[in-house]
C-alpha cells in the first residue's frame, strides 16, 4: 500500500451550469490509502450484445486507467449477405430486402435503391412520383434523426428526449402503416414508381405531422442544447477537423459537423432538390455537440422541405406509363389481354437492365448513401453494392476515441450514428 | 417514359487530363448510364493515378467514396472499383482496375485515404483479392475461422459450401474470447488468401440439403 | 397381485418418493404450491433482449410508452442475462453471433424461457445464405415463436402472454425433469446434425421459387445453378 494526497476538485462551475470554473483544491487534500496496482493497461470488451453499442457492434478496448488507449471495432455480427442475395433477385424482388438493412429510415433505401434502377434503366419517373419520393425521404430522415436522439439522450442520461422522440415516432409509424401496410418494413418503391398512390388523407396526416412536430423538437431542444450536463458530456469530445473528416471517408451530418459543406443533395442534386428552399447546417469543431446541432437543425430543415414538397405535390400518374415497367391496374388486368400478358411478363420475367453499371448516391439520414449496379442485360443484377454510410463513418470510431474516457466512447459512439444492419449488410 | 441513353460519348475534362498525365497507364474509358464517366486503368499504377487525381489542383477527388469489386463469373477477371468525388470541383470518377483470376492482388490506398481501410478489408473478406501494403488486412464480416471462401465470387453458392450442420458446428466451435489488437499483426506474415481452387468443395450436401 | 408387488398403490404413505400418490402425481399442498409459485414467476418476469435486428426496433417500441411492456411485469429489460427470465431473441442471427446467442442463453439461471421474434429468428426468414443461422431453434431451445417480419407490438405481447401461460400449467414436480440442465450440453448446439439439415432443407425459399433461372437470352453471365434441379 502506497499513500497518495488528493485533491479534490468542489463541483462548482461548469458542470453546475454556472460560469465560474471549477475549483481545484487544495481546500481538502485527503490522504488515501492506494493499492499497488500494476500499470499495465487493461483490455475491456464491450458487445457484441450490450445495451451501449446500438447493436451487435463490439468493442475491444485498450485502457489506460480510464483513458482509452485504442479501440478495436469488430463488426460483421449481422452479416446477412444483402449483397449475395440481391444477386438472385429480380430488380423488383430485390426492394423488400433494402428496408430491412437502414430500418431505422427504410423509405429512404427503398427510394435510393429504386431511384438507382431507374438511373440504369434510364427511367424518368413522373412529377407526381419525384415529389411523393421526396416526402419520403425527408420524413425518414426526421424518423432516423429521431431515434438518435433519444437512444444518445439516453447514452448520456437523459430519459425523457427518448419518450418524447418515441411518442413523435409512432406518428410516423401510423404514416408508414397508413402508406404501405407496415411500420418498418415499407418496402414502398417499386421501379417507375411507387407500390401504390398515396391513400387519401395521407398528405393531410404528413402535414398534421409537420405542424405539430416543431413543438415537440423545441421541447427536447429546450431539455438538451443548453443543458450543462450534455454540453460537458459532448462538447470537445470526439472532434475530428475537416481534412481528417474527408480522409476517413466521413460523409452526412457527422461530415458537416466538422465544417464540410459536402450535401449530396445541393452538390449532385436529384429530383429538383435545387429548386427547393432549405439550408445545409454546417457545424465548426467537428465533436459531439456539433453533430447534435446540426442533426437537430437537419430535422427542422426537413419540416421546410417538407412543407414545400407538400404545397407542389402534382397530381397525375405515380408510375410511368409504360407496360413493360408499371405494372397494369388489377382492373385492366381482368379484363384486358394485353394487360394480362404485360402483367404476366413482369412478374414472372422481370424488367431488363441493360449491361452496364451505374453509381447513384442520395443523401441518406447517415450520410451519402450510395448504390452501385451492374446489370448484365438480364433481369437480375450482377452486383448490387450498397455504399455504407455509417459502415465508413463508424471506420473513424479508433481515430475519435483515442485519448478520450471509456464513458466517452460511448457517447462518440452514439454520436456517428450508425445502424448494425447497414454496416453489416 | 423511357429515355434512351446517350450512348456517344461525352468528353470529359479529367479523363483528357489524366490520359495526358499517364499515358500508359490509362486502358480505356467508358460513359456509363447515361453520364458516369468510368476510367480502366492499369493495376500496377493505381496508386500513382489515385494519387494524381486526388492532388492535382484541377481534380482534387479528395473523398474516396467508396472501394468495392465486382466478379463477373466465367473466369473473367474481376474488377476492383474506387468512387471518387471532388467536394471542392463536385464531380464524379468512377475508376476500375482488372485483376485477372490468376492474380488477384492490387497495391493498397490506405495511404492516400485512411477510408480505405475498411473498404479493402471488406473486398478482401468477400473476394479474396490481396490489398498490398494494407496494414492490417484480415476479414472483416465474415468470422475469423471462416473456412469455405470469399462469398462473394460467382463460383460460391449461395448457401455457401459446407452444409448447414456443419456451419452451424463451425460456428459454435467459434472462440468467442479471442480478440485481436493491430499490434499482434506483426509477424504474423502475409495474409492467407484461399485461391478459387483450393478452397473446401468437397463436403457432401454443400447447399444445405 | 401380491403385496410385495406394488407396496406404494396399496400403501399411500406421505414417505413414498414423489409425492402421497405416487411420482408426479399432485398433491393438494403442491398444486396451491404450484399455483403461488407459478403467479409469482408470470408477472415478474424479465426479459433479455437479445436485439440486433429490425425486429428489435419493434421491441423497443413494445417497451415505449404507446404498448408498455411494463403492464404485464416486464417493466425493467435485463441487459444481463444472469438476471432475466426470458430471452427475446428479436432479429437476425448471423453464424458469427450464433455462440454469443448460446453464451447468453447459457448464462441464464433457471426457469428461463426464449422467445423467438420474427421470421428471421424463427426460420432465417428471406435470408437462406451463407452467413445466416436457419432458426435459433438448431441453437437454443424455443418456448414461443413470434411470426412476422416484423411482428407487430402486439404480436410480441401476445407471445409473452403465451409464455406466462406456459407457467401458469407448469408443475414443480415436474420441475427435475422440465428444468434438468445436463452441463455436458452447455455451449452445444440444441439440434443434430441431422436435425439442423432437416430444419433448413425442404422447405427452402423464394430464392428456388424464381422462374427467372435459366439462361434469359442475353449475355447474361452463368450463375451457379443453387435451385433444386
Ligand atoms: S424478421 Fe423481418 S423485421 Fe425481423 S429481423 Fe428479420 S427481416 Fe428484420
Amino acid at each position: 500500500m502506497t499513500r497518495r494526497t488528493v485533491e479534490i476538485p468542489l463541483a462548482r462551475g461548469a458542470e453546475m451550469g454556472m460560469d465560474a470554473r471549477p475549483a481545484m483544491g487544495p481546500l481538502a487534500p485527503v490522504d488515501v490509502a492506494e493499492p499497488d496496482i500494476g500499470s499495465e493497461q487493461m483490455l475491456i470488451n464491450i458487445g457484441p450484445q450490450h445495451p451501449a453499442t446500438h447493436g451487435v457492434l463490439r468493442l475491444i478496448c485498450e485502457l489506460d486507467g480510464e483513458t482509452v488507449v485504442s479501440v478495436t471495432p469488430h463488426i460483421g455480427y449481422l452479416h446477412s449477405s444483402f449483397e449475395k442475395l440481391g444477386e438472385y433477385r429480380t430488380y423488383n424482388q430485390i426492394v423488400p430486402l433494402t428496408d430491412r438493412m437502414d430500418y431505422l429510415a427504410p423509405l429512404i433505401y427503398n427510394c435510393a435503391y429504386a431511384m438507382a434502377v431507374e438511373k440504369l434503366m434510364g427511367i424518368e419517373v413522373t412529377e407526381r412520383c419525384k415529389v411523393v419520393r421526396i416526402i419520403c425521404l425527408e420524413l425518414d430522415r426526421i424518423f432516423s434523426h429521431l431515434l438518435w436522439l433519444g437512444t444518445t439522450a439516453i447514452d448520456v442520461g437523459a430519459f425523457t428526449p427518448f419518450l418524447y422522440a418515441f411518442q413523435e415516432r409512432e406518428r410516423i409509424y401510423q404514416l408508414h402503416e397508413e402508406l404501405t401496410g407496415a411500420r418498418i418494413t415499407t418496402s414502398a418503391t417499386r421501379i417507375g414508381g411507387m407500390m401504390s398512390d398515396l391513400p387519401p388523407g395521407w398528405a393531410e396526416g404528413v402535414r398534421g405531422f409537420i405542424d405539430t412536430f416543431p413543438r415537440t423538437l423545441n421541447e427536447i431542444d429546450s431539455l438538451l442544447t443548453t443543458n450543462a450536463i450534455h454540453q460537458g458530456r459532448t462538447i470537445d469530445i470526439g472532434a475530428i477537423g475537416p481534412e481528417d473528416a474527408v480522409d476517413c471517408g466521413l460523409t452526412g451530418p457527422n461530415l458537416r459537423a466538422s465544417g464540410v459543406d459536402y450535401d449530396v443533395r445541393k452538390d449532385r442534386p436529384y429530383y429538383d432538390y435545387e429548386t427547393y428552399d432549405f439550408e445545409v447546417p454546417v457545424g465548426e469543431n467537428g465533436d459531439c455537440y456539433d453533430r447534435y446541432l446540426v442533426r437537430m437543425e437537419e430535422m427542422r430543415q426537413s419540416v421546410a422541405i417538407l412543407h414545400q414538397a407538400l404545397d407542389r405535390l402534382p397530381d397525375g400518374p405515380i408510375n410511368v406509363e409504360d407496360p413493360r415497367i408499371s405494372l397494369p391496374s388489377k382492373t385492366d388486368c381482368m379484363s384486358d389481354m394485353e394487360s394480362m400478358i404485360h402483367h404476366f411478363k413482369l412478374i414472372m420475367d422481370g424488367i431488363n437492365a441493360p449491361a452496364e453499371d451505374c453509381y447513384f448516391a442520395v443523401e441518406g439520414s447517415k450520410g451519402e448513401l450510395g448504390m452501385y449496379l451492374v446489370g448484365d442485360g438480364g433481369p437480375k443484377p450482377v452486383r448490387w453494392r450498397i455504399r455504407p454510410p455509417s459502415f465508413v463513418n463508424l471506420s473513424a470510431i479508433a481515430k475519435l476515441a483515442e485519448g478520450h474516457l471509456v464513458a466517452d466512447l460511448i457517447m462518440i459512439n452514439a454520436s456517428l450514428d450508425i445502424v448494425l444492419g447497414e454496416i453489416d449488410r | 417514359m423511357t429515355r434512351p441513353h446517350r450512348r456517344g460519348k461525352q468528353a470529359s475534362a479529367t479523363v483528357d487530363a489524366l490520359r495526358a498525365a499517364f499515358p500508359g497507364a490509362v486502358v480505356r474509358d467508358l460513359v456509363q448510364s447515361g453520364d458516369q464517366h468510368v476510367v480502366y486503368i492499369d493495376p500496377e499504377h493505381n496508386t500513382e493515378v489515385l494519387d494524381w487525381l486526388r492532388t492535382d489542383p484541377g481534380e482534387r477527388f479528395n473523398l474516396l467514396v467508396d472501394v468495392t469489386a465486382v466478379d463477373y463469373g466465367d473466369g473473367r477477371p474481376l474488377e476492383v472499383v474506387y468512387q471518387l468525388w471532388s467536394i471542392p470541383h463536385r464531380k464524379a470518377l468512377r475508376v476500375k482496375c482488372e485483376l485477372p483470376l490468376s492474380r488477384l492482388a492490387i497495391a493498397s490506398v490506405t495511404a492516400l485515404w485512411s477510408a480505405a481501410d475498411w473498404l479493402e478489408r471488406e473486398v478482401y473478406d468477400l473476394f479474396g483479392i490481396e490489398f498490398r501494403g494494407h496494414p492490417d488486412l484480415r476479414r472483416i464480416l465474415m468470422p475469423e475461422n471462416y473456412a469455405e471462401g470469399h462469398p462473394l465470387r460467382k463460383d460460391f453458392p449461395l448457401r455457401g459450401r459446407f452444409s448447414r450442420a456443419e456451419q452451424t458446428r463451425r460456428a459454435l466451435s467459434q472462440d468467442m474470447e479471442q480478440y485481436y489488437m493491430p499490434e499482434e499483426m506483426e509477424g504474423r506474415g502475409a495474409p492467407q488468401i484461399v485461391p478459387a481452387e483450393e478452397s473446401p468443395t468437397s463436403t457432401p450436401g454443400s447447399t444445405g440439403r | 397381485m401380491g403385496l410385495s408387488e406394488k407396496p406404494a398403490e396399496r400403501l399411500p404413505v406421505a414417505s413414498a418418493p414423489g409425492g402421497v400418490f405416487g411420482a408426479g402425481t399432485p398433491t393438494l399442498l403442491t398444486t396451491r404450491l404450484d399455483f403461488v409459485v407459478n403467479w409469482a414467476r408470470r408477472n415478474s418476469l424479465w426479459p433479455m433482449p437479445f436485439g440486433t435486428a429490425c425486429c428489435a426496433i419493434e421491441m423497443m417500441a413494445a417497451a415505449a410508452s404507446n404498448f408498455d411492456l411494463a403492464r404485464f411485469g416486464m417493466e425493467r429489460m435485463s441487459f444481463s442475462p444472469r438476471q432475466a427470465d426470458v430471452l427475446i431473441c428479436a432479429g437476425r442471427v448471423p453464424y458469427k453471433l450464433a455462440p454469443v446467442l448460446r453464451r447468453i442463453w447459457d448464462q441464464m439461471p433457471q426457469p428461463k424461457w426464449a422467445v423467438s421474434m420474427g421470421a428471421c429468428a424463427s426460420s432465417g426468414g428471406v435470408f437462406d445464405v451463407y452467413s445466416m443461422v436457419q432458426g435459433i431453434d438448431t441453437i437454443i431451445p424455443v418456448d414461443v415463436y413470434v411470426p412476422g417480419c416484423p411482428p407487430r407490438p402486439e404480436g410480441l405481447i401476445y407471445g409473452l402472454m403465451m409464455i406466462q401461460e406456459k407457467i401458469r400449467q407448469e408443475r414443480l414436480s415436474e420441475h427435475g425433469t422440465l428444468r434438468a440442465e445436463d452441463p455436458a450440453e452447455v455451449a452445444r448446439a440444441r439440434a443434430d446434425a441431422d436435425e439442423v439439415l432437416a430444419l433448413s432443407g425442404p422447405f427452402g425459399n423464394s430464392t428456388r421459387q424464381n422462374r427467372v433461372s435459366g439462361p434469359t437470352g442475353s449475355d447474361a453471365s452463368d450463375r451457379p445453378d443453387d435451385r433444386i434441379p
